[in-house]
């Protein structure tokens, strides 16, 4: 058959996802080599040369007090994060699937702080500390105990969303008392506050492992990132309490004029948001070989 | 038994109330603030309410933020690349369902690979490419790079919302001598207006919200974004309190409006793709 254009439809079909490939590779594909490529110069972001440096910076990233301290600092946030995060937002989760009254107002209030730029929640929550005088980010102690509010403030509802969609997947013969009888009762869930024929339905811990493993990701990868709500809520201070490791490349790259020992600690940051993805992976084909 | 029961549920129920204005209080500080003078804010407790509700802050607000350029220029590179983003996902996501073979395969995990790593663990040299092709202080240029670092999501959301469009219609379309073209545009392109839906949605509030890639990519007051704006607004007026909470109300309505008018969309897509994983 003839097509009006002209061209066969191979060629049709390729020149729909052509575009698309091709702004992905000049937007993020590319930018990952350059950056692997300057992250072995020292280029200053200037000139034109790009001196060869080999593993210089990251010989030097080994000693750097302010990369350690960078890397302390996110690692902290990220891990505290994620624990704190994913059990409220299980636990909000749980809470809304079992019953309870006015459900979607509550499910609203709770996932309204995410529509707010994370930028604007720094300065708001910034503000509200003073105003309160409940100074957490004023000392290098609480400033991360202050950022982790924000930070939960902002993205439990969102989570509690994603959490409410695996309960919900659930099939409901899945929840009768019998079939859960022989799961230790710490991995269930029983819908507390469920009508009485509900009461003794309880939800085992498992049905619920694809939710966990984006919500951990998920969050892991989310705090690894943190740059606009530091930005705006402390500026990295007092001090470097709170300089995460993006700050930390664009202070080094922008203020200290060393794009290549930026990039450098950019890779290493690559490096383990690629780990987590493996292990992601592994996870999940693991489970499918078992299901 | 039963009251038990009824105990429960009323604990739960305080528990949600307080919880909820817990989350809530910050944003009441927030409309209270903007809506006081500046004596108030240095005379009053800040958990007063302002004794006349006066809009003065909003006025000033509106010109400080320089709402006739950053308020046009944030709604229009977030349009302007959520269309392009969803239109580029589905486009790709079509041909890439649709045919076999190893080309096709390897686009996806091409695609796939660009989830891994988030754009802001790239920035910097997402900037040096940018500056490179002199992408930077345009606005093309910021739309491109919203697009791009778009596109893993879009594909792959769309490719798994492939599997539902059913495939009579097209074949139907191709005995009857369409072309590709015309069976994507006529045929396919409006049976996936729910996912297209939901990818704007979805990535809408990633670009409105945007702070580090605005940033990076425009330095010239023309084409700055609200979040641009107000950062500069903030560390320039640091005592002009009642002005900046006013200015963080008209940024963020916006897109409350829009949540709120497309709430159904945007929960669908979250669970999608938590269902998915």
């Amino acid at each position: 058959m003839h097509t009006p254009t002209g061209f066969g439809p191979r060629l049709q079909s390729l020149s729909l996802v052509l575009p698309g490939l091709v702004v992905f590779t000049v937007g993020l594909v590319i930018p990952m080599v350059i950056g692997l490529y300057y992250s072995f110069t020292s280029w200053d972001g200037f000139t034109p040369e790009l001196p060869w440096v080999g593993l210089d910076n990251y010989l030097k990233m080994l000693g750097d007090e302010n990369v350690r301290n960078a890397w302390g600092f996110t690692l902290a946030f990220t891990v505290l994060n994620t624990i704190v995060q994913n059990g409220l937002a299980l636990l909000f989760a749980v809470i809304l699937d079992s019953g309870i009254r006015a459900k979607k107002l509550f499910r609203t209030i709770l996932f309204l702080p995410c529509l707010i730029a994370p930028l604007v929640a720094g300065y708001i929550w910034a503000r509200m500390y003073m105003d309160l005088n409940f100074m957490l980010f004023g000392n290098g102690d609480t400033v991360l105990m202050g950022l982790l509010i924000v930070n939960n403030w902002q993205w439990v509802g969102y989570w509690m969303l994603i959490y409410l969609a695996g309960l919900q997947s659930i099939p409901p013969e899945l929840y009768e008392a019998a079939q859960v009888d022989g799961a230790p009762r710490w991995t269930q869930f029983r819908r507390i506050g469920a009508p009485r024929w509900t009461q003794f339905r309880r939800i085992p811990l498992p049905m619920l492992a694809p939710s966990i493993t984006i919500g951990v990701v998920g969050i892991t990868v989310g705090s690894l990132r943190v740059y606009d709500l530091i930005v705006s809520a402390t500026g990295g201070g007092p001090g470097r309490s709170s300089m995460s490791i993006i700050y930390q490349i664009y202070n080094t790259a922008f203020s200290g004029k060393q794009y290549g020992y930026g990039s450098a600690i950019s890779v290493t940051l690559i490096a383990l948001l690629m780990l987590i993805a493996v292990v992601q992976l592994r996870v999940l084909r693991r489970r499918e070989v078992q299901q | 038994m039963k009251k038990t029961g009824t105990l429960e549920r009323w604990a739960l129920h305080a528990f949600m109330v307080v919880v909820a204005l817990a989350i809530l209080t910050p944003v009441a500080m927030v409309v209270n603030t903007s809506f006081k003078t500046k004596k108030e804010l240095y005379t009053a407790n800040p958990l007063d309410l302002p004794q006349n509700w006066q809009l003065d802050n909003y006025t000033a607000a509106f010109q400080k933020l320089h709402m006739e350029t950053t308020f046009v220029n944030t709604v229009l590179y977030t349009v302007v690349s959520v269309l392009i983003l969803g239109f580029l996902s589905a486009a790709s996501a079509w041909v890439i369902a649709r045919n076999r073979g190893r080309f096709y395969k390897a686009t996806y995990l091409y695609f796939i690979t660009g989830l891994l790593v988030p754009f802001q663990a790239l920035f910097l040299p997402i900037y040096i490419i940018g500056f490179q092709l002199h992408l930077t202080n345009t606005a093309y240029g910021i739309v491109l790079m919203y697009v791009a670092t778009g596109l893993p999501f879009g594909v792959f959301l769309m490719t798994s919302f492939m599997t539902t469009v059913p495939l009579e219609l097209e074949e139907a379309a191709k005995m009857d001598g369409c072309s590709v073209y015309r069976t994507f545009f006529q045929v396919v392109l409006p049976l996936l207006q729910p996912a297209v839906a939901t990818l704007v949605i979805l990535q809408a509030f990633g670009i409105w919200n945007d702070y580090l890639l605005a940033s990076l990519y425009v330095s010239e007051t023309r084409l700055k974004t609200l979040t641009v704006f107000l950062q500069q607004l903030f560390s320039s007026t640091a005592r002009d309190y009642g002005t900046a909470m006013a200015a963080i109300v008209i940024s963020t309505l916006p897109i409350v409006a829009l949540f709120v008018s497309l709430q159904k969309y945007f929960i669908k897509g979250l669970a999608a793709g938590a269902v998915k994983g």
